[in-house]
C-alpha cells in the first residue's frame, strides 16, 4: 500500500526533473542541425571533405584566402559596410525610439513606421531604391526638372556605386526601426516611471534622457546592433543587387566562389565564409557576455 | 481649501518651470516630426514600387507614366510554369507550415527557459540565438552538401526545415515573454481541481499562451516568405519560392514585372500582418470583458 503510494509520487518527480529536457530536445535537434551544417561548411575551409575522401586537415586555402588581394579589399568592404549601416541603426533606433515614446500618439505610428519595414524583404527596399537613385530614377528626374541634370547619366547611378552607399541605405531603411522597436517597450516604460522622478528632482528632459533613459536602454540596443550587425555582414541579397563589381563583399564572393565547378574554389569559398564566422562568434560572445551582465545587475538589485 | 493650495502651487511651480517648458514642448514637436517622417519613409518603397507595377511606358525625364498596364500584374496572377501564383501558393504553404514548426518548437524551448530550473538551461537559451548572431548565407552553403547527401536537398520538407530554424530564435524571444507572463497557476489550479493534462494543455494552456503564438507565427511566416539565398541553397533551384521567383526580376530590365511582383509580395504579407493584428485585438479585447464580466 505504502509502497503503491511512493511509486507515483517518485514518477511525478522523476517526470518533473525530465520534463525541462524534453521540453528543449525539439529545438536542440534544429539547433543541431543548424551547428552540423554550420560546421560541415566551415570544416571544408580547411579541406576536410570525408565525401571525396580528403580526410587531412589543412590550412592550405586559409593561406590562399589570405594572401588574394580581393579577399583583403572585400574583407575591408563588408567590414565597412556593416559598421557603418548598423552604427547608423543603433543611433537612429534610439532618436527613433525617443520620438515614438515622447510623441504619445499611440499604437498607429508603431504599426506604420516599425512595423512596415520589419515586414518589407530586404531586396525589394533595394529594388524601391534602384526605382528612385538609378540613371533614369525619380531622382535624377526631380534634378532634371530642377536644371541640375541633362541626361539620365548626369546623377551616378546607386547601382554598383563603388562607396557602397545603396547597401547602407537599405539597411539603415531596414534596420533603424528594427533597433526602434527592440527598444521602444522598454523606454516608454523607463521614461513613465523613472524619467518622472529625475524630472521631479530637476533634471532637465535632455540630462533625464542621458543619464537615465539611454543607460537602461542600451544593453536592448547593443544586443539589436550586434544582431543586425552579423545580419549586415553576413547577408547576399543587397551587396549582389547594389555593391559594386569590384570589391564583393564577402558572402557574394564566397558564393561566386562556390558555385565554381572546381573543387578547390569551393574550400576556398568556406574559408571566406570561415573568416566571416569568426568576426561573427566574437559578436555572438559580446551578445552573450551583455545578456550574462544584464542579468547580474538584475539580480544584484532584486 | 486644500485644493486651492495644490492648484497654487501647480501654478507657482509652472511660473517658476516656465524656461524649462518650453524646452519640453519644443522637444514634442520635434519627436512628433520625426514620428511622421518616418512613418512617410516607411510607406515610400511601397507607393514606388505599386506605381510601378502598373506603369508600362515610363520614359525619362517624364514625372509620371505615359501608360498603364496590367501586364506585369496578370504574369503575377497567372499560373502555369511562366507566372507567379503556383510560386506565391508555394511559399504561403511553406511559410505557414515553417511558422508552424517554429513556433511549436519555440513554445517548448520557451517553456523550459521560463518555467523551469535546471542544469543547462542557460547555455540552452543561449544556443537558441545562435540562429540570430551566424549569417545564413554561411549556414547555407555549410548545410546545402549535408542534405544533399540525406535527401533533404531541392525537396519542400527540407526547406520548410531550414526556415524554422533560422525563425527560430524570434519564436523562442516571443513566447519566452508570454510564457512568463502567463505563469503556472491557472495549470496548477486545474491540476489541484482533477483535470488531467490534455484538459489543461488544450483549455488552459494554449489559450493563455495564444497572442504569443498569433505573433509568433506572423513574425515566423514573415522569415519564412522572405528568404531568397537559403531557398536557393538548400532547394536547389528546385523549390520555386515567390522570392526565388521574383529575385531574377530584380536585376533585369522590366520594370513593371518587377514592380508587379514587388507589389504582390507586399500586399500578401502586409494582408497577413494586419489580419494578425486584428486577431490580436478581438482577443485582448475578448479578455478584458471576461475580466469585467468576472
Amino acid at each position: 500500500m505504502a509502497r503503491s503510494a511512493a511509486q507515483p509520487g517518485q514518477a511525478r518527480r522523476m517526470r518533473a526533473l525530465l520534463a525541462p529536457y524534453a521540453l528543449a530536445l525539439p529545438a536542440v535537434a534544429l539547433v543541431g542541425v543548424f551547428l552540423y551544417g554550420t560546421v560541415n561548411g566551415i570544416m571544408q575551409g580547411f579541406g576536410i571533405m570525408p565525401f571525396l575522401g580528403m580526410n587531412e586537415p589543412t590550412l592550405d586555402y586559409f593561406a590562399m584566402v589570405f594572401s588574394r588581394p580581393d579577399f583583403t579589399s572585400s574583407m575591408a568592404f563588408s567590414m565597412r559596410i556593416s559598421i557603418v549601416s548598423s552604427a547608423i541603426a543603433l543611433a537612429g533606433g534610439i532618436v527613433l525610439s525617443w520620438a515614438l515614446t515622447r510623441a504619445k500618439w499611440g499604437r498607429f505610428p508603431q504599426l506604420v513606421g516599425l512595423q512596415i519595414p520589419i515586414m518589407t524583404m530586404h531586396a525589394l527596399v533595394a529594388l524601391a531604391l534602384v526605382f528612385i537613385f538609378s540613371g533614369s530614377g525619380l531622382a535624377s528626374r526631380a534634378l532634371y526638372f530642377l536644371g541640375l541634370a541633362a541626361s539620365p547619366t548626369d546623377l551616378g547611378s546607386i547601382v554598383g556605386a563603388p562607396s557602397g552607399w545603396g547597401i547602407v541605405a537599405v539597411y539603415a531603411w531596414k534596420e533603424i526601426p528594427y533597433i526602434a522597436f527592440c527598444t521602444v517597450t522598454i523606454m516608454a516604460h523607463v521614461s513613465d516611471s523613472l524619467g518622472e522622478a529625475a524630472a521631479t528632482c530637476g533634471a532637465s528632459g535632455f540630462r533625464s534622457f542621458l543619464h537615465v533613459t539611454l543607460p537602461l536602454c542600451l544593453p536592448a540596443a547593443l544586443r539589436a546592433f550586434l544582431v543586425v550587425f552579423v545580419f549586415s555582414l553576413g547577408s547576399y541579397e543587397v551587396p549582389f543587387l547594389l555593391g559594386p563589381t569590384t570589391p564583393k563583399a564577402m558572402p557574394v564572393l564566397a558564393y561566386m566562389e562556390f558555385t565554381n565547378p572546381d573543387i578547390v574554389n569551393r574550400c576556398y569559398a568556406m574559408a571566406l565564409n570561415g573568416v566571416t564566422a569568426l568576426v561573427c562568434a566574437v559578436a555572438a560572445l559580446v551578445y552573450f557576455a551583455l545578456i550574462l551582465r544584464e542579468r547580474k545587475q538584475e539580480g544584484m538589485r532584486g | 481649501m486644500a485644493n486651492t493650495n495644490t492648484q497654487q502651487a501647480a501654478r507657482t511651480s509652472r511660473t517658476g518651470r516656465r524656461s524649462s517648458t518650453r524646452p519640453a514642448v519644443r522637444g514634442k514637436v520635434l519627436a512628433r516630426v520625426i514620428v511622421a517622417i518616418q512613418i512617410l519613409l516607411a510607406l515610400v518603397p511601397t507607393v514606388i514600387i505599386a506605381i510601378w507595377a502598373f506603369a508600362d511606358a515610363w520614359p525619362w525625364p517624364d514625372a509620371l507614366p505615359q501608360a498603364f498596364s496590367m501586364r506585369g500584374m496578370d504574369l503575377v496572377l497567372s499560373g502555369g510554369a511562366g507566372g507567379g501564383l503556383d510560386s506565391l501558393l508555394l511559399s504561403i504553404g511553406i511559410g505557414l507550415a515553417s511558422a508552424a514548426l517554429s513556433t511549436l518548437v519555440g513554445a517548448m524551448a520557451a517553456r523550459a527557459i521560463a518555467l523551469h530550473s535546471w542544469r543547462g538551461r542557460t547555455a540552452f537559451e543561449f544556443i537558441t540565438f545562435l540562429p540570430f548572431l551566424v549569417p545564413a548565407t554561411v549556414f547555407a552553403m555549410g548545410v546545402q552538401i549535408v542534405f544533399i547527401r540525406i535527401g533533404l536537398a531541392g525537396s519542400v520538407l527540407g526547406v520548410i526545415l531550414v526556415h524554422s530554424i533560422v525563425s527560430l530564435p524570434y519564436a523562442v524571444a516571443i513566447m519566452i515573454d508570454i510564457t512568463r507572463a502567463a505563469g503556472t497557476r491557472m495549470e496548477e489550479a486545474a491540476r489541484t481541481l482533477g483535470a488531467r493534462w490534455p484538459v489543461v494543455l488544450t483549455q488552459i494552456t494554449a489559450p493563455s499562451l495564444l497572442p504569443g503564438i498569433i505573433s509568433s507565427m506572423t513574425m515566423c511566416y514573415i522569415i519564412s516568405v522572405s528568404q531568397y539565398f537559403l531557398t536557393l541553397l538548400v532547394g536547389s533551384g528546385k523549390v520555386r519560392t515567390f522570392a526565388l521567383v521574383l529575385f531574377p526580376y530584380l536585376t533585369g530590365g522590366d520594370r513593371t514585372v518587377a514592380g508587379a511582383y514587388g507589389l504582390t509580395f507586399l500586399v500578401t504579407t502586409f494582408a497577413i500582418f494586419f489580419a494578425s493584428e486584428i486577431l490580436l485585438r478581438r482577443l485582448r479585447a475578448l479578455d478584458n470583458a471576461e475580466l469585467y464580466a468576472a
